[in-house]
């Protein structure tokens, strides 16, 4: 029996169907309807077990009022927020538009922005850990590469990127975006060679310039992309410990710690996970109205690309 | 010719068995049963292997059964907090330095006493394994034992000697004064430099403000040479508003940030995480540390053997303010078992059984001597830890860590330090004058007031 043949038989099965209410079960037959709860079981198993519990588990974890007058009453606390806002705001951004940019230059036809492509997208695929470990030792400012390479070719010490705040966050930031950007490069290209290239011919042919061709074609078909994109790179980011633990470690003075890193250090150096879960949970105010723009961004019916 | 009967036979099986029972009286053989363990990963193979032995000697010797999990160190640590907070638990968790876990959660009742098992050893032990391993409970309002200890540690001092000898200087010329020390080595540094060290420090001091150990347990070290060490008493009260312990604070805060200014401490090291320096150490860029257990040393054993013999050494603790030498602030490690574990019984069979004196030797002799014996018999009866001429280090370490004047680390009179150390409030102090322009007075004032809203929390009674 032939694929068609048995697809055929459902198709004229579900016309039979009244579609003016949908039954309970989706009106499937009751041997159906047992084999479908069947199979959605593990599913449903899996998703109470490794999402619904854990979010439950942390809420109650982090559920007792006096948690949130500890963490208000730490001095690092507000300067976490910051660095964590800096972090999600300027550092999601600028990584976003540099991968737009990015994106727009490998788009070229030339053989060797393909290879170029290849070297670009080695940061992403190298594991976290030796990548940032490495960033660390680089930006060392005694003995790290960057400060003895400017020695060697400028005879001039460079400065400690380690041991003042401002510079930490930018290193911090740099080092995140240095291992994420080639990501969202790749995913701008893919949005980009999915735009007919119908349209630019025909704005060729009316005259229009480069710029006129980015403003009036391949901004307004990628804006949703690039929208939904930002939302995920955000979520993604709130969640970073990683660049931070490794890069600064949250110093100097605990001056560069952002929220996954104070949450983890609460847990697990000062032993107290609750507190951990605690702070974590005060970003909620900021996840939770992202998540929701993103679900519904995601759902909507008529997608730009 | 006597016949044996079966009467000599029965009498000599029940002798045996006596003998047996009698000889090894710790040892729970009624039933065999199983204990789950979590062990900390051994710094040279050989450590996990010595663990390994131990436990098929006590199978062979107890017919229980121990199932461990052998993890690294920070993945041990972590996974001993979740479990202690979610109740899913081993039967014991046998840690280096579980300097957080245990005076938290023995406050919040959530470990077995271990107090039997201590008691099968108790005249043997240091005062200071002693006091490590008690801890305040804050339900049943009262002390007791939560760790059995096995091993401690303390920080010597790590001198490169060839570094020194290259600088026109000798080791034997050290001073034996706290002050006087820090400042003659920062001698080596200008000789040096003019030799092509560009980047060549006298002293890797880690006033650190990322942590998380390195930075405390050094500021504690000046703090007790300064004669401040009663910052924190053993029924766990804070003592900032004690003016001797605020006069040391401040100059311990005052000597350190000076030294940085001069230039004799690699500006990094601000936020110097616990590897860094050690690395830093390793490509010879300072010439002397205070840090802590022979790991500096140990990690090169093997691939720079002429450095580890003939380059590097440590030295003792030299004398404080008083005159008097300055008691090494020691480490404990051992094993703890979380009240909710299923065969308690077991394990703190099994921890009987590791501290006896032969065992406990055996084990740590397995760790190249990185962790000394909380007994000081065993060092003393046991030439492996005290002659020069089997190890370069050894020996000193062991007079500072075992033999000489130690004092247990805060931890254990209130779990309140762990808070205060985790938040980095004494690398903060050295940050707020370097980079804050604050004076040592006013640093220490502002992490006095910060500890004493941590020490707070924290009530005690009895």
């Amino acid at each position: 029996m032939s694929i068609t043949q048995q697809v055929l038989p459902i198709e004229q099965a579900a016309r039979i169907v009244p579609r003016t209410r949908r039954a309970w079960g989706g009106g499937a037959q009751r041997g159906d309807f047992y084999w479908a709860i069947a199979f959605a079981l593990p599913y449903v198993g899996v998703l109470l077990a490794f999402v619904v519990y854990p979010i439950c588990y942390g809420f109650w974890l982090g559920s007792s009022p006096a948690l949130y007058e500890e963490l208000f009453d730490d001095p690092t606390y507000l300067t976490t927020v910051v660095n964590t806002l800096i972090y999600v705001v300027i550092g999601v951004n600028l990584k976003m538009i540099i991968a737009f940019l990015l994106s727009g230059f490998f788009y070229r036809k030339s053989w060797w922005t393909k290879y170029l492509l290849v070297i670009f997208i080695l940061p992403w695929a190298m594991p976290a850990l030796p990548a940032f470990l490495s960033i660390h030792w680089l930006l060392m400012g005694e003995w790290g590469f960057l400060n003895a390479l400017l020695h060697q070719l400028f005879g001039f010490e460079g400065p400690h990127y380690l041991t003042e705040r401002w510079s930490g966050v930018l290193s911090n930031i740099s080092a995140y975006n240095w291992k994420n950007t080639p990501f969202w490069t790749l995913i701008f290209l893919a949005g980009r060679m999915a735009i007919p290239t119908d349209l630019y011919e025909a704005a060729a042919v009316d005259g229009a310039q480069r710029f006129q061709m980015l403003r009036h074609i391949t901004m307004p078909l990628m804006a949703q992309l690039y929208l939904v994109s930002t939302l995920l790179a955000t979520v993604f980011a709130l969640g970073d410990f990683n660049s931070v633990f490794f890069v600064t470690g949250g110093g100097p003075a605990m001056s560069t710690e952002v929220m996954a890193t104070l949450g983890i250090r609460y847990a697990f150096v000062l032993g107290d996970p609750p507190l951990g879960v605690a702070a974590v949970l005060t970003t909620l105010p900021l996840l939770l109205p992202l998540v929701l723009l993103l679900m519904r961004l995601l759902r909507k019916q008529e997608m730009q690309l | 010719m006597s016949t044996v009967s079966r009467r000599n036979i029965l009498a000599a099986t029940a002798g045996l068995a006596a003998v047996e029972v009698l000889g090894r009286p710790y040892i729970a053989n009624a039933q065999a049963k199983t204990a789950t363990i979590w062990v900390g990963q051994g710094f040279v193979p050989q450590e996990d292997a010595a663990l390994k032995e131990t436990v098929a000697n006590y199978e062979k010797a107890s017919g229980n059964k121990i199932e461990y999990s052998i993890m690294p160190f920070m993945a041990l640590y972590q996974k001993s907090i979740s479990a202690l907070t979610s109740g899913d638990v081993p039967d014991l968790i046998f840690s280096d330095a579980p300097t957080v876990i245990l005076p938290v959660n023995a406050f919040n009742d959530r470990l077995a006493d271990m107090t039997d098992v201590v008691e099968t050893q108790k005249g043997k032990f240091t005062e200071t394994a002693l006091l490590s391993a008690s801890f305040y409970n804050g339900k049943l309002k009262k002390r007791s034992y939560y760790m059995a200890p096995v091993k401690q540690a303390s920080a010597p001092f790590h001198v490169w000697g060839d570094l020194v000898t290259k600088a026109g200087m000798s080791l034997a010329d050290v001073p034996n004064r706290w002050d006087e020390r820090w400042e003659w080595f920062k001698k080596v540094q200008e000789p040096l430099r003019a030799q092509g060290g560009r980047k060549v420090y006298a002293l890797g001091l880690q006033i650190t403000t990322v942590g998380p150990n390195d930075g405390n347990n050094l500021f504690y070290h000046f703090l007790i040479a300064y004669g401040g060490g009663n910052i924190v008493s053993k029924d766990g009260k804070l003592n900032t508003a004690d003016p001797k312990v605020k006069e040391a604070a401040i100059r311990a805060v005052e000597q350190m940030t000076r030294a940085y200014k001069e230039g004799f401490v690699p500006p990094e090291a601000l936020s110097w995480n616990d590897a860094d320096d050690n690395n830093a150490y390793h490509e010879k860029l300072f010439v002397m540390s205070f840090d802590g257990t022979l790991s500096p040393e140990l990690a090169v054993i093997t691939k720079r053997p002429d450095d580890y013999q003939n380059n590097m050494r440590i030295l003792g603790m030299p004398t404080g303010l008083d005159g008097k030498p300055v008691p090494a602030q020691v480490g404990a490690g051992g094993g703890f078992c979380p009240k909710a574990g299923k065969n308690t019984a077991v394990a703190k069979d099994f921890m009987k059984f590791f501290i006896t004196p032969e065992v406990m030797n055996a084990n740590l002799k397995g760790g190249l001597g990185r962790w000394c014996p909380s007994i000081p018999a065993v060092v003393k009866n046991d030439p492996w830890w005290t002659d020069p001429k089997l190890d370069p280090h050894r020996s000193i370490y062991v007079q500072t860590t075992v033999l000489g004047p130690t004092i247990p680390n805060y931890i254990g009179f209130n779990p309140a330090i762990g808070q205060v150390n985790a938040e980095q409030l004494w690398g903060k102090c050295h940050a707020n004058v370097l980079k804050n322009n604050m004076t040592p007075q006013q640093a220490v004032e502002t992490a006095f007031k910060r500890a004493e809203t941590i020490f707070n929390k924290f009530t005690f009674e009895g």
